[in-house]
């Protein structure tokens, strides 16, 4: 698909507003007048740019947004449940327990254990990538060296 | 001093690993868990120990939105070469994957620019 330089231009409008946290539960349906484009096209169109429909986009965005709010630990989980324009506690905590893999709280108490400064994010959600190497185990290391024989043994020679 | 890993950062590590391998072909070289994240890396089918690109997780919020800004300019953040972008370009465009334009003619290029599906425009350049 080639998308043109109007509707690029409206894709990214889009993706900014499920970004937003201005209208948290902004329907899809509103959105897409919003940026002017059928509904239909607005869900095609972006899964084709951005990899996921508008729906799971927006989904993914509150959840990175709910995490580092929790991990920045001035609000409660029932704060940041409201904050993020969750009808409920119980449905903000079952898709967070789902996608994130440990319950709101869970996830808090040990963000609270990586805090360096109060209110500001733990160094482990704003990773540098190459600052991750330090953290990786011995056989990976021996993976950069061309010469090492373990080099030979990986599954990218299939 | 060698160049032998760089870095793209993707808004989301799965959905990357799955494109860059399943669609654009490369293989994946490293994958481990490191805290939060992941360690992955892909190198091309063709120079498997030569350089690896290391997929990034983007959850610094100010990478976030310099990345958001470059891709709002549909100004690409790293380009791959090719030996036919026309040919690269119908077989992608077949997998579903987004495209600025047509091949085209830019001097002594030939570019196509697609979207990665993870926040990036790549473009694939072929020396003509």
């Amino acid at each position: 698909m080639i998308v043109t330089r109007a509707m690029h231009a409206r894709l990214c409008d889009a993706r900014e507003l499920l970004c937003s946290a201005a209208e948290p539960g902004l329907p899809i349906e509103a959105l897409a007048a919003r940026v002017r484009v059928s509904p239909f096209h607005l869900s095609r169109q972006f899964a084709a740019l951005f990899g996921v429909t508008p729906h799971q986009y927006r989904i993914a965005a509150r959840l990175e947004r709910a995490k580092q709010l929790l991990a920045r630990g001035e609000l409660s989980v029932t704060e940041v449940c409201l904050e993020l324009g969750f009808s409920s506690l119980g449905s903000f905590s079952a898709l967070f327990s789902a996608r994130v893999g440990e319950s709101p709280s869970a996830f808090q108490r040990r963000m609270r254990r990586l805090w360096t400064v109060p209110g500001e994010l733990p160094p482990v959600l704003i990773p540098g990538c190459f600052m991750l190497m330090g953290q990786l185990p011995a056989e990976a290391a021996a993976q950069f060296s061309r010469s090492a024989p373990s080099a030979r043994s990986l599954e990218c020679g299939a | 001093m060698r160049i032998r890993l760089n870095s793209i950062v993707v808004d989301d590590q799965e959905k990357a690993l799955r494109f860059y391998t399943e669609v654009l072909g490369f293989v994946k070289k490293q994958d481990f868990p490191v805290g939060e994240y992941r360690w992955i890396s892909v190198v091309s089918p063709e120079a498997p120990d030569e350089t690896q690109l290391v997929l990034e997780p983007n959850a610094n919020p100010a990478a976030k939105t310099y990345q958001a800004a470059l891709f709002a300019q549909r100004i690409p953040l790293t380009a791959f070469e090719v030996d036919d972008v026309a040919a690269e370009y119908a077989r992608l465009e077949k997998l579903g994957v987004t495209f600025q334009a047509a091949p085209q003619r830019m001097g002594p290029v030939i570019v196509a620019v697609l979207s990665d599906t993870c926040g990036n425009w790549i473009q694939l350049y072929q020396l003509v």
